[in-house]
């Protein structure tokens, strides 16, 4: 079976290639985006790149169906980021092979004609593993953006679009991020008593070269942070070097989103909070003197 | 012209107890309509009343979701009526099994020209749902969606990406997914709770709409879900300064604070 | 019965949605500055609330008395003087109207009830006449077309942002209670004067006024019901009242539980969390159960008025029961919080504060026990 990397005009695909990899199938490159892009896409480790041409004005939800013709002319193991579009092209793609949707993936083993696969389940509550046979679609963080250099051939096919036309785009007030490529996170919780206190941990996080993060209530609700900054199960993924926890309690839909951290630090009033258990360095005490102590420190040294 | 919103009953994973053999116990949880999908509802309001469409929610599951609570909890958000599709085979339908259901129910409807739904699971958070219905429709799908406005089947859409707000324009039939803040969802009135129950409730099962469920894979093993373990090495906060620079000399020792 | 309807059940989850995201988050604050939250009566009005007893050809949303005490409950459980705030303007107001009003008293004053245009209280207590109601001195002297209203009335729930009174006054020459006669007073009447909200141990938020009437010249046909006929109005009226104060003790109990169930798991002394102590796990087990029995009582009460059965002594029961139920619970919450629960970083005080007035208001404790013992002894 093939396996197809699903590139929709993003090149942050190299988290879905290292996967692929480790399988020793044939990697295609399917790609709606720029011819550039598939320059990118021809990088180490993907053997084909289908080009679909570029989009125009065409939403890029418009080649769903043609990426999904393609993968249905020969289906096998589909990869996809978490993307909007990513996931437009990974859900359409499942529906024309008929292939379960997983997503949380921990492991994957080929073993002749099954994969079996350890994911989470019900949000990150639990952990199933899964033995699938026939094809498969798999949902998995995108990674870092991939830059060519691989010997794939790039062949150019027609694409069908759909009517999805773009006819604007407003650049957001304030840039977007992307925490899931950030190598140093400081996330804010509910211990925040007001959003003018952010200051403290802005101060903290320029100190440690570190994007600023946030549990959902902060981005979502309270409107304290915009909504790319949330952490959590449906929000960033982030697997950074160092992640400080501030005034987080550590509930499950915002710790599934970060456990991929080397290492965890948490500041917490409450000596027992759930945090607690996610975390190598635990804090406990009032983050409003422990916050401006530990930038302080950094600065010092 | 009918407007139909997918919406989801179903219990919080965060209720659920997962016991150390990876047995999931739902039964001190309580099912309700998901958050997200209340948002669709209200912007399906919003847009059956402009345009005079009919509103139509569909839902699949097992007993649960057919229960009179559960369609009069959905009715009272607004709905003209509710068809709901309920067959223990559903109980653990994945995202697959589930869209498949969904698209047996719209073809049966008929005339759809916009289908809404939230952008997550409650259950999975997988964000992956309305795309595998699009696909199995045939129909352009758009996720992440702030505003829609619809003039007979043009519809003009407004959807946040990373690169900022994009305007988008397409044909129906189309399916799209609601972001969590598009629209804030009403509380349901006295009146509406009083008259949801005289609104129309269909229940049908997978048999009913000649539907076959596909394999999603075979459960070998649940287990807790278990984070790489953590150290849990625990700083002395007395003195806020020392505790911070033991803190970042630990860090430095682990590399944490490498360039 | 023994189970809410599906309808009562999304009553509930409705109602707690609303008061969790506009109600609570004024508590505090209303509490601290002794104001009534004006704020929250228009989004009242949209969910229907304030029509709960009015029935619908007259704006009304109608519902039975148990899903007006779910509704009371619920708001209570966040904040007890919207609790009040709803239920003065519905028990003490609307539903004289409703059941002793003319075809066009009811016309006139239902439709702007029932959307919150217009808030209604109830005037009946002064400051010689609490329990012993019967010794009011109000007078109303008939002149011509009109009354003459003369007197004051203190501690009026409501008085202060409302424009629609019931007015208890002495008519006639009768003795004791049956010269008493009710009528309904416009709040920009000439003479007619509110004074300055008292500030209290609790429900600091609900405005309690005294009211003043000074040669008030009101419409003869203001009178609601016949003359004479008043002081069997304020009796039946605050029948259903007593249902719904109960509904509020419980709604207090309810949320003070809830919040030393939180800090009981989170506070940790001796090495493990309160919720681990046996005594807090008594204390817990023994607050659950009395909310419990108070929650049945009330919804035998709101049944039995739902039903036309005579619900006159269940009522006191129940609010007997709750009153006393509502500061005891409020009391064990404190002390499950020890000293946090006695700062006002907590909100347990205030519900210990707020509980004490459901053993006072709308007949007293000692009131209920006459009721209830005199119908067993008669």
């Amino acid at each position: 079976m093939k396996t197809y990397i699903l590139v929709a005009n993003d090149p942050g695909v190299g988290g879905l290639v290292e996967q692929a990899a480790t399988w020793g199938q044939p990697v295609v490159a399917v790609v709606v985006g720029s011819k550039d892009l598939t320059q990118v896409a021809a990088c180490p480790g993907v053997d084909e790149v289908i080009w679909l041409g570029d989009p125009g004005n065409h939403g890029i939800e418009a080649f769903a169906s043609s990426v999904a013709a393609i993968v249905a002319d020969d289906p096998g193991v589909v990869l996809a980021g978490r993307r909007p579009s990513e996931r437009v092209f990974l859900g359409t793609v499942a529906a024309s092979i008929m292939a379960p949707i997983i997503t949380g993936v921990q492991s994957v083993s080929f073993n002749n004609e099954t994969v079996v696969i350890k994911h989470g389940i019900y949000g990150g509550i639990a952990v199933a593993t899964t033995q699938f046979e026939g094809p498969i679609a798999m949902q998995i963080d995108g990674g870092a953006p991939v830059v060519g250099g691989g010997t794939a051939v790039i062949e150019t096919r027609s694409a069908t679009p759909t009517t999805i036309t773009v006819t604007s785009l407003t650049p957001p007030e304030v840039a977007s991020v992307d925490l899931d490529t950030a190598s140093r996170v400081v996330g804010v919780g509910r211990g925040l008593k007001r959003s003018e206190d952010l200051g403290l941990v802005e101060a903290l996080a320029t100190r440690l070269n570190a994007e600023i993060g946030c549990s959902r209530p902060l981005s979502e609700g309270l409107d304290w942070l915009p909504r790319d900054r949330y952490i959590g199960v449906s929000g960033a993924h982030i697997a950074p070097d160092l992640y400080i926890m501030i005034g987080i309690s550590g509930q499950l839909q915002h710790v599934s989103g970060c456990r991929a951290s080397k290492v965890i630090v948490s500041i917490n009033n409450d000596k027992d909070a759930l945090v607690t258990q996610d975390s190598d360095y635990i804090l406990t005490g009032d983050l409003y003197a422990l916050v401006p102590a530990l930038s302080a420190a950094l600065e010092k040294s | 012209m009918r407007i139909v919103v997918a919406y989801q009953w179903a219990c919080d994973p965060q209720e659920a107890l997962v016991s150390s053999d990876g047995k999931i116990d739902f039964s001190r949880a309580k099912p309700t309509i998901s958050d997200y999908d209340a948002v669709a509802i209200e912007m399906g309001c919003h847009l059956a009343e402009a345009t005079g469409a009919e509103l139509i929610g569909i839902s699949a599951g097992g007993e649960a979701v057919a229960t009179a609570i559960a369609t009069k909890a959905a009715l009272a958000r607004g709905l003209h009526e509710v068809f709901v599709v309920s067959d223990p085979g559903l109980d653990s339908a994945g995202t697959l099994a589930t869209a498949v259901t969904l698209k047996a129910a719209i073809d049966n409807l008929g005339d759809v020209g916009l289908l809404l739904t939230g952008d997550s699971s409650l259950d999975s958070g997988s964000k992956t749902l309305v795309a595998v219905l699009a696909g199995l429709l045939g129909w352009p799908c758009v996720t992440d969606v702030m505003k829609v406005t619809m003039d007979g089947d043009s519809l003009t859409i407004e959807r946040t990406i990373p690169e900022g707000i994009q305007g988008l324009h397409l044909h129906g039939p189309v399916l799209v997914g609601v972001t969590s803040d598009a629209v804030k969802a009403k509380v349901p009135g006295m009146k509406d709770v009083l008259s949801a129950g005289k609104k129309p409730a269909r229940v049908v099962s997978l048999l009913d709409l000649g539907v076959r469920l596909p394999g999603e894979g075979e459960i070998l093993s649940v287990e807790k879900m278990a984070g790489p373990s953590r150290q849990q090495i625990r700083i002395n906060t007395e003195d806020p300064a020392q505790a911070a620079a033991e803190l970042v000399s630990a860090l430095r020792a682990a590399g944490a604070l490498d360039a | 019965m023994f189970g809410l309807t599906d309808e009562q059940e999304l009553i509930r989850s409705s109602v707690r949605e609303f008061s969790e995201a506009e109600v609570a988050p004024l508590a505090a604050e209303i509490d601290r500055d002794h104001r009534p939250p004006l704020e929250t009566i228009p989004k009242l009005a949209e969910l229907g609330l304030l029509g709960i007893l009015i029935p619908e050809q007259y704006g009304g949303t109608e519902m039975d008395s148990v899903s007006y005490c779910v509704v009371i409950e619920e708001l209570s459980r966040c904040c007890a003087t919207t609790g009040v705030m709803v239920e003065a303007h519905s028990s003490l107001c609307t539903w004289p109207i409703v059941h002793f009003g003319t075809e066009e008293h009811k016309q006139r004053y239902l439709p702007d009830l029932a959307s919150g245009v217009k808030m209604g209280a109830f005037g009946l207590t002064e400051p010689g006449a609490g329990s012993d109601a019967g010794a009011l001195a109000t007078t109303a002297r008939r002149d011509g077309d009109e009354f003459v209203l003369n007197g004051q009335k203190v501690f009026i729930t409501g008085g202060g942002y409302s424009e629609v009174f019931i007015v208890f006054a002495r008519s006639t020459e009768a003795p004791g209670t049956k010269g008493i006669s009710a009528f309904i007073v416009d709040r920009d009447t000439p003479g007619f004067t509110i004074g300055e909200g008292e500030r209290k141990l609790g429900i600091r938020g609900s405005s309690t006024p005294p009211l003043m009437f000074s040669d008030v010249r009101i419409p003869a046909t203001n009178l609601l019901g016949r003359e004479g006929q008043g002081f069997e109005i304020a009796m039946a009226t605050l029948d259903g009242g007593r249902t719904g104060i109960a509904a509020q003790a419980v709604g207090i109990a309810q949320g003070a539980f809830e919040a030393a169930i939180d800090y009981a798991q989170q506070r940790v002394q001796f090495g493990k969390p309160l919720a681990a102590l046996q005594a807090i796990q008594w204390m817990i087990a023994d607050m659950a159960t009395s909310i419990d029995a108070g929650r049945l009582l009330v919804y035998q009460a709101a049944d039995l008025e739902d039903r036309g059965i005579p619900h006159g002594i269940a009522a006191a029961q129940a609010k007997l029961f709750c009153g006393e139920m509502a500061s005891a619970v409020a009391g064990k919450a404190i002390q499950i919080h020890g000293g946090n629960g006695y700062t006002e970083a907590y909100p347990v005080e205030r519900a210990y504060r707020d509980a004490k007035i459901t053993e006072i208001y709308e007949g007293t404790s000692e009131i209920q026990r006459l009721v209830i013992g005199r119908s067993f002894l008669r």
